[in-house]
């Protein structure tokens, strides 16, 4: 029992290390309105290996993703994904995850 | 003789309930669409949804009932096909039956988009087939016996807060074998909608719809001949609800009519009604 917590610990340990030494982008897009269509985006971004967490601002236009080190999301890649999740994809940005590099 | 006397007061009594079949079968609803209009909503490529939805119409003493389920795929990010797959109960003052409907094929292709920030402006084409398979032989009939086209246009903005929708459709209705054929249908739609607040990405998200649902149908002919007491024009008042999480969504709505010109004797429309789940897997 000691042995699968510890287990589980470590492996959620791994996995915050990978994402704090990947990289955060932000995807400016337009025809963002509803929460619902929205899914698309997020399914699509997920079967991307090394995508973690996505946030979806609809307000600002604005798809957040972290990604794991060693991934990285090209423009073309994203242009792309969000024409064929029916959006339109204008630019992005990227930052390090690792601690306060980029501030 | 007696049999032939017997089929054909059989069939005339068929020709009011196949008639109102075409009440029902006309919308095909994507995401946020309107109830009974259509809109020109697609679905994300490969991405499937599936619609299972109740329909339910009551016209004088015809009343009629559709179980269905609507599978959708999204062939491209503009493009969508699927098929409607209904299952019917048709009552007839005191005759009831039910059985399987007319299986549709369907397909969407949103030909103009406009992307702003927080909004989105489109428009797409819309074309049904609807098959003679469900039964046209149960009294009442729960199969039209026809195979019938329905060809639509659409536009439809959506922001954050505001949504308005105009479409239009025709239906052109085939002939069954008996030499019924119902009078072609043109249909127009005006819609708008609200989110009294606006929602983030994974919150539940609700927004209401008013719609303004017009029919104009032709008479019917029989074997040449124009059947006097039947077409005519309807407008139908809508009040509806999306209500969605995630990759979830309800919509439901009511038909209130408002004006009903139709021709020669017939029962004007009740209600209509239609429920709708819908998940985008």
């Amino acid at each position: 029992m000691n042995k699968r917590i510890a287990l589980v610990i470590m492996s959620m340990l791994w996995s915050a290390m990978t994402f704090a030494a990947g990289t955060e982008y932000r995807m400016r897009v337009d025809g963002l309105a509803c929460p619902y269509c929205a899914y698309g985006i997020e399914k699509k971004l997920k079967a991307i290996d090394g995508v973690g967490k996505i946030d979806v601002n609809l307000n600002e236009g604005l798809v957040i993703v972290d990604v794991a080190e060693g991934t990285r999301l090209t423009e073309p890649q994203m242009k792309k994904l969000f024409q064929d999740s029916g959006f339109t994809y204008r630019s992005m940005t990227e930052t390090p995850l690792d601690g306060d590099a980029g501030k | 003789m007696k049999n032939v006397n017997h089929q054909r007061f059989r069939f005339h009594r068929k020709i009011p309930a196949v008639i109102v079949l075409a009440g029902l079968v006309v919308g095909t609803v994507q995401a946020h669409d309107p109830i009974f209009g259509i809109g020109p909503h697609v679905l994300y490529k490969g991405g499937i949804e599936v619609a299972p939805e109740v329909h339910t119409g009551k016209k004088g003493s015809e009343r009629e009932t559709e179980l269905g389920l609507e599978l959708t795929y999204g062939l491209t990010g503009d493009w969508a096909a699927g098929i409607d797959l209904p299952y019917r109960f048709s009552k007839d003052g005191s005759e009831d039956a039910s059985g399987a409907g007319d299986v549709s094929l369907f397909t969407k292709y949103r030909f103009w988009r406009n992307d702003t920030l927080g909004a989105q402006e489109t428009a797409a084409i819309l074309a049904k087939v609807k098959f003679a398979s469900g039964d046209e032989n149960n009294t009442p009939p729960v199969g039209s016996g026809s195979t019938d086209a329905i060809l639509g246009l659409s536009y439809g903005y959506e922001s954050r807060k505001w949504y308005r929708w105009a479409s239009v459709r025709y239906r052109r209705n085939g002939e069954n074998d008996d030499g019924l054929r119902r009078g072609d249908r043109v249909l127009v739609d005006l819609v708008g909608g609200i989110r009294p607040k606006p929602t983030g990405y994974l919150e539940p998200d609700t927004v209401w719809l008013l719609e303004l649902n017009g029919e104009y149908g032709r008479r019917a002919e029989f074997r040449g001949s124009d059947l006097p007491s039947t077409g005519g024009k309807e407008l139908f008042l809508s009040p509806g609800i999306f209500w969605t999480k995630r990759n979830f969504a309800v919509k439901a709505g009511v038909q209130i009519p408002l004006v009903s010109k139709l021709h020669g004797r017939q029962d004007n429309s009740d209600y209509r009604t239609r429920l709708i789940l819908e998940w985008h897997l």
